[in-house]
């Protein structure tokens, strides 16, 4: 099914209009092909529609399209809920960690849960990130241990001292790092989609 | 009277019952597609609702196929989007009705 542009007889509603659906666009292009083509057809339609239910309402075609649009709202407000619903039901589907950062984002506001999936996320690209500063500064980064005194993830250095024989990994550092990403990785995309099979 | 705080009140108790008034509608089995849902709702409640806001409803009530929905090409061109109510969401709104009954009751004996 394919979108089609209304015609208009007026050349300013036609801007107008175009306008509009740019806006829509523009709200909707985080998801894919699909469901941006499903929400345009259905917001298009409703524009017609509204538009057919009452050709000779005596008012200017401009006005007309006007009142529908300011009745229809903001797109990238009535459309916000819809993409952050849509979008988060493409990334569980996907595994890609892409597209479920994008979700998550758009789903922040929307319950503690994705607050803590966000959370669970940055501490992700936290353990990729000591990967790379292990490479950079191997003596001062790592797992450093003592009983009842330091207990560190990442970078310890204290008074300009290195202390590296508190660090326990050594040259098994990278690779459990590595393990650690892809098991969270793992771990917050499964739980999001379980989260997603609960709801419904 | 808090006219800010009554005012907030209803347009949370029209938002909260939005489901509620669709799945009434298309109780009766007939197939409605958005623009027309809208109309039938300002028919038979009065309520003005933002229109755009009908459109995330409709995809959470078929995530949790309470509706179904089908594209019907039209002359025009321009097709639309019917919906229709499943045996879930028959069960569902007779629940909602029969809780709102009882809301209805124990509210009007206060």
């Amino acid at each position: 099914m394919k979108f089609k542009e209304i015609a208009f007889r007026e050349p300013n509603s036609k801007r107008i209009y175009r306008d509009y659906i740019m806006r829509i666009q523009q709200a909707i292009k985080t998801l894919n092909a699909a469901n941006q083509q499903e929400i345009l057809l259905e917001i298009n339609s409703h524009i017609y529609e509204s538009l057919m239910s009452n050709p000779d309402s005596g008012k200017e075609e401009v006005a007309h399209l006007l009142d529908i649009l300011e009745k229809l709202g903001q797109p990238e407000v009535f459309l916000k809920p819809l993409v952050a619903e849509k979008k988060l039901d493409e990334a569980t589907r996907t595994f890609n960690p892409i597209q479920v950062i994008k979700a998550l984002v758009l789903n922040i506001g929307n319950g503690i849960s994705y607050i803590i999936f966000t959370v669970l996320y940055l501490l992700l690209f936290g353990f990729l990130f000591l990967i790379g500063a292990k490479l950079f500064d191997p003596e001062n980064v790592g797992f450093f241990y003592r009983a009842n005194d330091i207990c560190i993830l990442g970078y310890y250095r204290s008074y300009g001292v290195t202390h590296l024989e508190y660090e326990k990994l050594g040259n098994w550092f990278i690779p459990l790092m590595l393990v650690l990403t892809v098991l969270f990785y793992f771990m917050i995309t499964l739980l999001l989609r379980l989260k997603r099979t609960l709801k419904s | 009277m808090n006219e800010d705080f009554t005012t907030k009140w209803i347009s949370q108790l029209k938002k909260g019952t939005l489901s509620f008034l669709v799945l009434s509608i298309l109780k009766d089995g007939k197939e409605y597609y958005g623009y027309d849902l809208i109309n039938e709702i300002k028919k038979r409640t009065q309520i003005d609702i933002a229109e755009g806001t009908l459109y995330p409803l409709m995809n959470r009530l078929k995530k949790e196929e309470l509706v179904a929905s089908k594209w019907v090409e039209q002359e025009s061109g321009i097709p639309r989007k019917y919906y229709t109510i499943s045996t879930l969401g028959l069960h569902t709104v007779n629940e909602m009705k029969t809780y709102w009954d009882s809301l209805n009751t124990t509210i009007n004996a206060i």
